[in-house]
């Protein structure tokens, strides 16, 4: 599982039959010292709007998410919407960017 | 599977169902930053069924291994990484500093504990000093 930031949305109309009616974000990976990693793509059974920071997951747990059975084209699903996250460092990251605490904001910033 | 470091704890409101109930840590894999400007920074979120702390060192697996570590059984469960062991102590010649042991319960005193009243701590697992 990994956290990460919705940056945005796909649309498919040539996909695999397994895939119709399903929602894709473009998901930002969120990481430790405010790195930019690279973008992945994810289902979205939950709801998540763009800015909103959530749960990833992969594989059997995607698939589950998605809820049509283990036969399915996808392996990445949203799984939770994050309200908040405490690191040690003393970092709030809240459910959005513009809600984190003083010093996530400076970290991003440094990067 | 990997050995990490917890350096975090989410909370989620608007989850998969089956999520309620497990404590999610954030998990900094070790490897990642032995070489400098290393690209791989991005935490784990792993469920945790044993109570590790903030600072302990983690041994976390993926997959099949994490549910039936976290629930017993596989099954069609909303996750895919769990902490499997709290690491006593380990022995890796060479390693960077930045792998050495917290002494977790200093941090406690510091902060009052993210994981404050449902770790369980003391038993198998409690960190050296």
């Amino acid at each position: 599982m990994m956290i990460g930031t919705v940056v945005g949305h796909v649309w498919a109309t040539k996909k695999d039959p397994t895939l119709q009616g399903l929602r894709f974000l473009v998901v930002q990976p969120f990481t430790l010292g405010g790195e930019t990693a690279e973008t992945i793509v994810a289902v979205d059974p939950l709801g998540a709007g763009i800015g909103e920071r959530v749960l990833v997951v992969f594989g059997r747990a995607a698939r589950h998410m998605i809820g049509r059975g283990q036969d399915i084209g996808f392996q990445t699903a949203v799984s939770a919407i994050i309200d908040k996250m405490e690191l040690e460092d003393g970092r709030m990251i809240g459910p959005t960017a513009g809600e984190d605490s003083k010093g996530a904001r400076e970290a991003k910033a440094r990067s | 599977m990997f050995l990490g470091r917890v350096v975090g704890e989410v909370w989620a409101t608007r989850k998969a169902a089956d999520l309620t109930g497990h404590r999610l840590l954030v998990v900094q894999a070790l490897d990642e930053r032995r070489e400098p400007g290393a690209k791989k920074v991005t935490p784990v979120v792993a469920a945790d069924p044993l109570g590790a702390d903030v600072g302990e060192h983690v041994i976390v697996a993926f997959g099949k291994a994490a549910r039936v570590a976290a629930l017993g059984a596989d099954g069609d469960f909303a996750f895919e990484a769990a902490i499997v062991g709290i690491v006593d102590d380990f022995d890796v010649p060479g390693a960077p500093a930045d792998w050495r042991l917290a002494d977790v319960r200093a941090w406690r005193g510091v902060r009052g504990g993210l994981g404050k009243g449902d770790s369980g701590k003391g038993g198998p697992g409690t960190i050296l000093t």
